[in-house]
């Protein structure tokens, strides 16, 4: 066993770091739950304080509220029909029945052990993938490294849900905002119209607290709707009884494998981790018919499956820089801000952090077990926080996250400027993820393009006679088809459905 | 248009950019280009899709019972986002605590808070806090402004 596997459960096993886990944890049980504030919100708001903390305890208290976040989000889709987080949407299907007839409780504990369940298979690929795939990735070369994140860009794709065009085009705004500042290669300054504040770029943080935070805070000011329903509080036993635990063994196997696999693919996320597994209990169920009418098995197949994803979605980002999701992509940049980069060469240098790392999220798992079901009837009670009190707390923390940064009033302006481009593209009914894993990824790609053709004087044929580079080039075609077929299906269903429509 | 018309500005300003390479050598414009021609052929690409798919119908919006409600969702936004740039403007002159109190009780109000003394415990409570969390807790500088002078002045 490598030293740094036992230094990183050192730390990772620290008081302090600890501490912060079940921190993290409880702000993200918190957090999920609550209707209008996502994952990525409530890590945003939390940035600020972890600049000023260690990176050991920093990145514990960031993966506490990713894991509890994840794990938040049943608890309203249970009790409100709403699900706090978009993973969480799947399980409202079958959690908010059975707290309609009485089973709230019952709901509620069986979402958290198939949380920590998924959670858990999870750290075990994370543990046993992440060194594997950190130690392939050191033989890359700037050639092979470009293709990588061609690849990473590609994922923009999947994420342009309604229009591929519109997808594309956000990730395109990405690309052309990253090249503001000094250009990678030769420090040439470009876009920056004679701004000191612009010759070191746009930190990508900033620009995402702006993306996330404003469009979130004008959509909860737009939709005061959301905090009128009843809340049933009053709960009865949450921990799960010996059937109940019988009759999601295989729910639970399902999406804890499904979630583990499809968080290593970036892009694909919680959400469709949730519903694939979601599916394919129900098809593996000998009563499909209960299935949405308050089935056990329906809360803990997408449970299982969105926590797994957690995991899963470590794995690209810690061993070639990449992140899987939103969540990982602010991870990357609060891992960049203490001086640590991820990607291959993180396991060879960082070893023990690396490790520490992969430790804290096996505790956060534990612990986000034993307070989700300790605490829960308390932490129900948070649902019931009025927007007017945890609105403003959140614009006023966005103010403090970017002013914090680099202690610069400059770059709350950018933070706000981009809040406007969120605006605008949710008015153009653009999605905001395409910018925003362009700004994370557009830097390296421009880099390793540039490097790559320098050292081969201008020949592209360098991309097509690695065989890594020609690899990941065929997956980035590959993606980039799938993306084109689904938009093509999608469009040829709305044609028909309004075509059937017409009288 | 409006994407069609940043692809233009950021096409001409990419013409700007010093040439500076080895020969056979990718320069500082040349990641800027490929930008170029991806935001143009792709705006160019959303407006004909626009043009292709428009029907007669799609010109008037329908009008919706509820559009009153619309409208002052609409404009409750547009106070928000204003409250927010004058909180910008004003925040590093005034400083933190004179600055938020106001914006965070502006913000309550938006959001329904009807009862004042909520609104004047919640703004002041939530903002010193937020002061004394940051600025004592994890020493990140929040600026003082004017107030230590003000309390200077009426506390001798």
């Amino acid at each position: 066993m490598s030293p740094d596997v036992l230094i990183g459960l050192t730390q990772a096993t620290g008081l302090l770091v600890l501490l912060s886990t079940c921190i993290g944890v409880v702000i993200g049980l918190v957090v999920g739950m609550i209707p209008g504030m996502t994952i990525s919100t409530g890590i945003i708001v939390l940035l600020p304080v972890t600049f000023v903390l260690p990176a050991d305890i920093s990145i514990a208290l960031l993966l506490g509220l990713y894991i509890g976040g994840m794990t938040g989000g049943s608890f309203s889709a249970v009790l409100l029909n709403i699900p706090g987080t978009p993973s969480a949407s799947a399980t409202a299907i079958d959690g908010y029945p059975m707290a309609a007839r009485g089973e709230a409780g019952r709901a509620l504990g069986i979402a958290i052990t198939a949380s920590f369940i998924g959670g858990m298979t999870s750290f075990l690929f994370l543990f046993f993938v992440a060194p594997l795939l950190a130690n392939v990735a050191l033989e890359f070369r700037t050639e092979d490294m470009f293709a990588v994140l061609f690849f990473g860009i590609t994922i923009i794709c999947s994420f342009a849900a309604k229009s591929l065009v519109k997808g594309l085009l956000s990730g395109a705004i990405g690309l052309a905002i990253v090249t503001i500042g000094q250009d990678p290669v030769m420090g040439t300054q470009r876009f920056t119209f004679g701004q000191v504040n612009l010759m070191a770029g746009v930190h990508f943080l900033t620009a995402m607290i702006g993306l996330f935070a404003i469009p979130q805070l004008v959509s909860n000011l737009t939709d005061m709707t959301g905090g009128a329903k009843q809340i049933q509080t009053k709960l009865a036993s949450v921990v799960p009884r010996l059937p109940d635990l019988k009759a999601i063994r295989l729910p639970v196997t399902i999406g804890s494998l499904t979630g583990s696999f499809l968080g290593i693919l970036p892009g694909a996320g919680g959400p469709i981790a949730a519903f694939i597994s979601y599916d394919y209990t129900r098809r593996a169920s000998k009563k499909p018919e209960t299935f949405g009418n308050g089935a056990v098995e329906g809360v803990a197949a997408p449970e299982s499956a969105n926590n797994a994803v957690t995991g899963g979605a470590l794995i690209p980002m810690m061993t070639l820089g990449i992140p899987g999701d939103p969540v990982t992509a602010i991870l990357i940049g609060a891992l960049i801000v203490h001086g640590l980069a991820p990607g291959p060469l993180m396991f060879l240098e960082r070893g023990d952090f690396a490790y520490g790392l992969i430790f804290s999220f096996f505790w956060a798992n534990i612990f986000n077990f034993i307070i989700a079901l300790a605490a829960l009837r308390l932490l129900v009670k948070v649902l019931a926080t009025p927007r007017a009190l945890l609105m403003p707390t959140v614009a006023v923390l966005c103010v403090i996250g970017s002013f914090a940064l680099r202690n610069n009033f400059f770059d709350v302006y950018v933070m706000l400027f981009f809040g406007l481009i969120g605006l605008g593209m949710r008015w153009l009914d653009m999605p905001v993820v395409p910018l925003l894993l362009a700004l994370v990824l557009g830097g390296q790609l421009e880099e390793n393009l540039r490097v790559a053709l320098t050292s081969s004087q201008g020949d592209i044929a360098i991309f097509f006679t690695s065989p890594i580079s020609l690899g990941f080039l065929f997956l980035s075609a590959l993606s980039i088809a799938w993306s084109l077929r689904s938009a093509w299906q999608s469009k040829r269903a709305t044609n028909l459905h309004k075509k059937e429509l017409t009288p | 248009m409006v994407l069609l018309a940043f692809a233009l500005v950021y096409g001409a300003l990419t013409t700007q950019l010093p040439i500076r390479s080895l020969p056979d050598t990718p320069g500082p414009p040349f990641f800027p280009w490929i930008n170029t021609a991806i935001l143009l052929a792709l705006s160019l690409g959303l407006l004909a899709q626009g043009i292709w798919a428009k029907t007669p119908d799609d010109g008037s919006p329908e009008a919706t019972p509820d559009g009153a409600t619309e409208a002052t969702e609409r404009w409750r936004a547009v106070w928000a986002l204003g409250a927010f740039l004058a909180y910008l403007l004003v925040l590093p002159g005034l400083g933190f605590l004179l600055a938020t109190i106001p914006f965070f009780a502006a913000l309550m109000v938006l959001f329904g808070e009807k009862r004042w003394l909520w609104v004047a415990i919640g703004s002041i409570g939530i903002s010193v806090a937020l002061y004394v969390l940051f600025r004592h807790g994890f020493d990140v500088f929040l600026p003082r402004g004017v107030l230590p002078d003000l309390l200077a002045t009426i506390i001798p």
